[in-house]
């Protein structure tokens, strides 16, 4: 291909050849297959830069997203395989889990003592999502787990339900504080990093969220400074207010 | 392709685009369990599939963000067609391991198989071309970054202080150079132009 073949394929895509210019382009993409091919390749090129380096940002947060769901399923998965089994010769297995018990029972009686907990603020009140969609029997069996604090399950029902409708913010709520009880502390964080940076009626809801999601993993500081964006109106305000006392 | 019907699984394809992460989670939940199998039962483990799923995903994105993917047949079906070929095609390529294709289990849906194929011949695409978008020389490089993240050639010229008319011919010979680079691969058989 000649320079000046480049340029008329730039020009093509971009919309700038002359009537007279196309019509020629055209007839020559039918007539001269080596033309054509190498038109393809550029087009091709010519789209998979554009993807690449438009894009660049959200590719970015896609991979990091991709990365945090995978190693969540996989971790499970892992974890799994790699159990050990305790070899019945040996005491050590026995000492050790012995040994673990009585540095976590110091951990909790320190804790006790050691400031404000989780479970001092977990007693969500009950959710209803009947009212409004009466026939969908996913709604009552997400509100009847997530009620009955089973929510592992909650989890399953609303994934379901978002995966036809993942704009509910309602669900993804509860789903995060589903989350946050059953541990998934990254993912809760991401999703309620969206809600709380959207504009919606579950923001300072989310953001109270947030901060128990913190609280329970005693990030302190993390915890604090979420608590200190939640605003007066806010529902959660005052016990908000209550739990940054007891932390500063 | 345009006038077969959408398959209603479109949406795990448009979710990954968007980067919606319960379609992403849903994807993980519904369809890897097979590929795990799949991957255990054929000289690999849970690492190997998590690479798999994971790299095939991305390609998916990449594919559906830039081309528009028509998913006509169901995801399931596609998607297990894709990690198996990426898993069959790694284990030909390191070596020692006898590899033993079983094209009868491969799934009779006619749809699966071309659209995964397609995808296929777009990830290929995609590597080369990036691979040899690393060939390049620093003033090519530069240019085409600033054309395709300003999009207004006026403005990439200004901010590489060269005249417009200069910019977009510069720009044109640079995406011809990858054209020539691409076609002279021994790569290049692989992407069926």
């Amino acid at each position: 291909m000649e320079e000046q073949d480049y340029i008329q394929f730039e020009a093509y895509l971009v919309g700038d050849l002359s009537e007279e210019d196309l019509l020629a382009f055209n007839m020559r993409l039918e007539s001269d297959p080596e033309f054509n091919k190498s038109f393809e390749i550029y087009k091709d090129l010519s789209s998979n830069l554009e993807h690449q380096i438009a894009n660049e940002r959200e590719i970015f947060d896609f991979k990091a997203n991709l990365d945090v769901i995978s190693s969540q399923h996989f971790n499970a998965i892992h974890d799994k395989e790699l159990v050990v089994k305790p070899s019945p010769k040996s005491n050590f297995y026995k000492y050790a889990v012995a040994a673990s018990v009585v540095v976590l029972l110091g951990f909790f009686v320190f804790n006790q003592f050691g400031g404000p907990k989780y479970d001092d603020y977990n007693n969500f009140d009950p959710i209803s999502l009947t009212v409004r969609s009466s026939d969908d029997s996913n709604f009552s069996k997400g509100e009847q787990s997530f009620n009955a604090k089973n929510y592992k399950e909650a989890i399953k029902v609303f994934n379901l339900i978002l995966e036809d409708d993942f704009t509910n913010l309602e669900i993804q709520l509860y789903k995060s504080m589903a989350l946050v009880e059953t541990n998934r502390f990254e993912e809760a964080e991401i999703l309620l990093g969206k809600i709380t940076n959207g504009n919606s009626a579950y923001q300072n809801k989310a953001k109270w969220i947030l901060a128990l999601n913190y609280l329970k993993q005693d990030k302190e500081s993390e915890c604090i400074k979420v608590l200190k964006t939640i605003p007066q109106d806010a529902e959660d305000y005052k016990t908000a207010q209550e739990l940054l006392e007891k932390l500063d | 392709m345009n006038d077969k019907k959408l398959h209603e699984d479109q949406k795990y394809i448009d979710g990954l685009a968007d980067n919606n992460a319960f379609i992403i989670q849903a994807i993980y939940d519904k369809f890897a369990p097979k590929v795990i199998n799949y991957i255990k039962q054929n000289s690999g483990d849970a690492y190997d599939a998590q690479d798999v799923i994971q790299e095939t995903i991305i390609t998916i994105y990449n594919q559906a963000k830039q081309k528009k993917l028509q998913l006509t047949c169901p995801f399931d079906a596609y998607f297990f067609l894709l990690c198996k070929r990426k898993w069959l095609n790694q284990l030909k390529k390191s070596k020692g391991k006898e590899v033993t294709i079983n094209e009868e289990v491969l799934s009779k849906d006619d749809d699966a198989q071309v659209l995964s194929f397609e995808t296929s011949i777009f990830e290929n695409k995609q590597a080369l071309f990036n691979e040899m978008f690393q060939q390049l020389g620093d003033a090519c490089k530069d240019l085409l970054k600033a054309s395709f993240k300003i999009k207004s050639m006026e403005d990439v010229a200004k901010s590489l202080d060269i005249t417009y008319a200069y910019a977009r011919k510069k720009k044109s010979l640079c995406i011809g150079q990858l054209t020539k680079l691409v076609k002279a691969s021994p790569k290049f058989n692989r992407l069926n132009y």
